[in-house]
């Protein structure tokens, strides 16, 4: 057995270069990153540019794609779906960070973390459906809400704007993304040394200063993490705008659904092919937007500390 | 259209193997890995594998079929959205995987053209020689599935005449048989932000027949309306939901039940099981009788080409013979309210089973319907008018207004 293996190795050393195991690695994740990704985005932005019908594609190269999708409401569209998902990720931001701070340092009881931990997660085993359409029986007509209003006076009839509204597909982001918001912030922020915020503090530093000129740039890395991991999914979920708004809020999902149940796959690549371009203005803007912190490499870097 | 100076290329599974097997040495290879997966398949040729656009269209169980053909059924339900249901079948070869394909007719002409299905031997389906002749004569036998003088390529399985659900003693509104006008649910003000419709192209199509019926737009062929009539119809629909018409606009079955159980819509297009879905909850739906028009429909079932290749034609004939008898017909209709291909055959099965009166009951409804809503002129739905993608692009308009 020794042997064999002792043979198989002078073989493989033969027919291998001698590369560390982590450029391995890392060319093989980039071959299958690379087939399994990049060649099939570039393949629905080059099938974007012809035309056809169905399944049948004319390779004469066009814009005819883009124009339909525009003119049939594609910038409401697109510029519904970007504001939605910003402000969302906005909103999520704000309640997210204190409370993964709250999680990750100001947290002492063990049995408290974990219920909270479960909290978060139990949602996850829950369809995406079934997460959001209980909803409808709390903010319909003769839903929880609208029955505890009309109960106490506060209206005279039911409120129509709680569901099948912009409002509502806020609410269904808002619960169903903020796991994806806390979690990353919560790792980063657990993973600053207490030393550092006791250094803060002996050195005459109020909670505010501390969080602001300790805690939140070495944290940075798991704000970046979780804006992208919410605002970037956010722009391709198919559920909360079906179930919550009912098809008065169209987001872009819904439109790539319905293009492609009519077999309209060119204006459906089309439409992928702007979303492609919108997460990487989003990349950029972010991009941007460290620079003055030194970037993202910079950023990042605060993980190895 | 090769002779132009254009390169088409056709997406399919199998011109994608072509390709790849010519640029191959072995050249062989896709052809034997295609062969060995049919083989695989027909080995169990006691199986019939359904692909099923339509889920209400399964008659609960399969175990009546199951007892009288000594078959196995297998049904896998897909959308019914063209585009994903054609692509199924002839992007991804669905032939290769199922025995039986059963979905809205109006596809014919695409499945015939892709070579995914092939002509049926009605001498080895002996249900198909009593079809009666109001059913025969419906343009879906005629114009769909076995044009004159041509081929037979598909039989009925189940076939409505839609309208829409609304709650009589709240809008002070007759109950059927007493007729009740479309305009409930789009433009009375007694349902204002209380009423409902579909989000596809098919209800676009639909306030079209209203816009035509009710003399607002001049159509000039409701069967295969042209894209400047979709225009129209969706500057009323956009017109109608600013005006705060609609509540929303639902996407599948589970949705327009809720509306009704939830008390958010009074008047709704919906389909008629939803009604008795709702009613099963307290609600006092009923299912109109409508003045101006139904959407009538026909689900028929395919024999895909590959079968013909798999040695198992015998029993899928046999299924099919099964889908055209009074079993099928005393189950789905008191289910459903639907109406099959052989109506006829289902009192005599429900009397020689002991199904029970109210099968009786279902079943000379259904007879009523096919002679009164199915008589009615307007209008024949199907699954892919010419102007497919723009009707579809007119609704999303709407949605997106």
């Amino acid at each position: 057995m020794a042997a064999t293996l002792t043979a198989n190795d002078d073989v493989m050393r033969r027919l291998l270069p001698r590369l560390p195991a982590g450029v391995w690695s890392l060319s093989g994740f980039t071959v299958v990153w690379f087939g399994g990704i990049v060649i099939p985005l570039l393949a629905i932005i080059l099938v974007s540019f012809f035309q056809g019908r169905g399944i049948r594609i004319n390779l004469d190269p066009t814009f005819l794609q883009y124009e339909r999708f525009f003119s049939y409401g594609g910038s409401d569209l697109l510029a519904r779906s970007v504001r939605i998902a910003a402000t969302i990720t906005f909103i999520e931001l704000m309640i997210a960070f204190p409370f993964a701070l709250w999680l990750a340092k100001g947290c002492k009881n063990n049995m408290v973390r974990l219920l909270t931990f479960t909290a978060l997660t139990v949602p996850f085993f829950l369809s995406p459906a079934a997460r959001v359409i209980v909803w409808r029986s709390v903010f319909g007509i003769n839903g929880v809400v609208n029955q505890a209003l009309l109960a106490t006076g506060a209206v005279d009839e039911p409120v129509t704007w709680l569901i099948f509204s912009e409002f509502a597909v806020h609410f269904g982001f808002l619960g169903a993304f903020f796991p994806t918001m806390v979690w990353p912030i919560f790792l980063s922020i657990s993973l600053i040394d207490n030393d550092f915020l006791e250094a803060s503090n002996d050195l005459g530093a109020n909670r505010f200063r501390t969080l602001v000129h300790v805690i939140f740039p070495l944290a940075l890395p798991g704000v970046v993490a979780g804006i992208v991991f919410t605002f970037i999914p956010m722009l391709g979920d198919t559920v909360v705008a079906q179930h919550m708004g009912g098809n008065n809020v169209l987001m872009l999902s819904a439109q790539v659904q319905s293009l492609i149940g009519v077999s309209n796959f060119l204006v459906a690549a089309a439409l992928a092919a702007v979303v492609l371009g919108i997460m990487l203005a989003f990349q950029v803007l972010l991009w941007a937007a460290l620079k003055p912190v030194g970037g993202l490499n910079e950023v990042f870097a605060n993980l190895r500390r | 259209m090769r002779t132009s100076k254009h390169l088409y290329f056709h997406l399919s599974r199998r011109n994608f193997i072509k390709c790849a097997a010519a640029g191959t040495a072995i050249v062989g290879a896709p052809a034997i890995l295609k062969g060995l997966t049919r083989k695989a398949i027909a080995q169990d040729e006691n199986t019939i594998r359904l692909l099923i656009t339509g889920p209400t269209l399964i008659p609960g169980d399969w175990s009546a079929f199951e007892r009288e053909t000594g078959f196995k059924m297998e049904d896998t339900v897909i959308k019914d959205d063209p585009g994903i249901f054609l692509t199924e079948i002839l992007v991804n070869d669905g032939g290769d995987r199922f025995d039986i394909i059963a979905a809205l007719t109006g596809a014919e002409q695409d499945l015939i053209d892709g070579e995914a299905i092939k002509p049926i031997e009605t001498s080895a389906v002996p249900n198909w020689g009593g079809i009666p002749e109001s059913i025969t004569q419906m343009p879906y036998l005629q114009r769909d599935l076995a044009p004159e003088g041509g081929y037979v390529w598909g039989v009925p399985l189940a076939m409505n005449a839609d309208s829409f659900g609304y709650l009589p003693e709240k809008l002070n509104e007759p109950r059927p048989p007493e007729e009740a006008s479309w305009s409930l649910v789009y433009e009375s003000e007694k349902t204002l932000g209380r009423s409902s419709t579909g989000d596809n192209y098919i209800y676009l199509w639909e306030a079209l027949a209203y816009l035509k019926n009710t003399g607002q737009l001049e159509v000039g062929d409701l069967l295969d309306p042209s894209p400047e009539e979709a225009a129209a119809t969706a500057d009323f629909l956009i017109e109608r939901k600013q005006a705060g018409q609609f509540r929303n606009f639902w996407k599948i079955f589970d949705d327009q039940v809720s509306d009704m159980k939830n008390g958010e819509v009074d008047a709704i297009r919906c389909w008629e099981p939803a009604v008795r879905e709702a009613n099963k909850a307290g609600g006092d739906w009923v299912y109109a009788n409508a003045t101006e028009f139904y959407t009538k429909w026909m689900h028929a079932c395919y024999i895909p080409t590959q079968v013909h290749d798999r040695g198992n034609l015998e029993q899928v004939h046999t299924a099919l013979n099964w889908i055209l008898s009074g079993s099928y017909a005393a189950g789905i209709t008191p289910l459903r309210g639907y109406v099959t291909g052989r109506p006829d055959l289902a009192p005599q099965y429900a009397e020689e089973n002991g199904m029970g009166p109210e099968v009786g009951v279902a079943i000379d409804e259904a007879l009523a319907k096919v002679k009164f809503k199915f008589a009615k002129e307007d209008f024949w739905f199907s699954a892919v008018p010419s102007n497919l993608q723009e009707m579809q692009a007119q609704m999303d308009r709407v949605l997106n207004a």
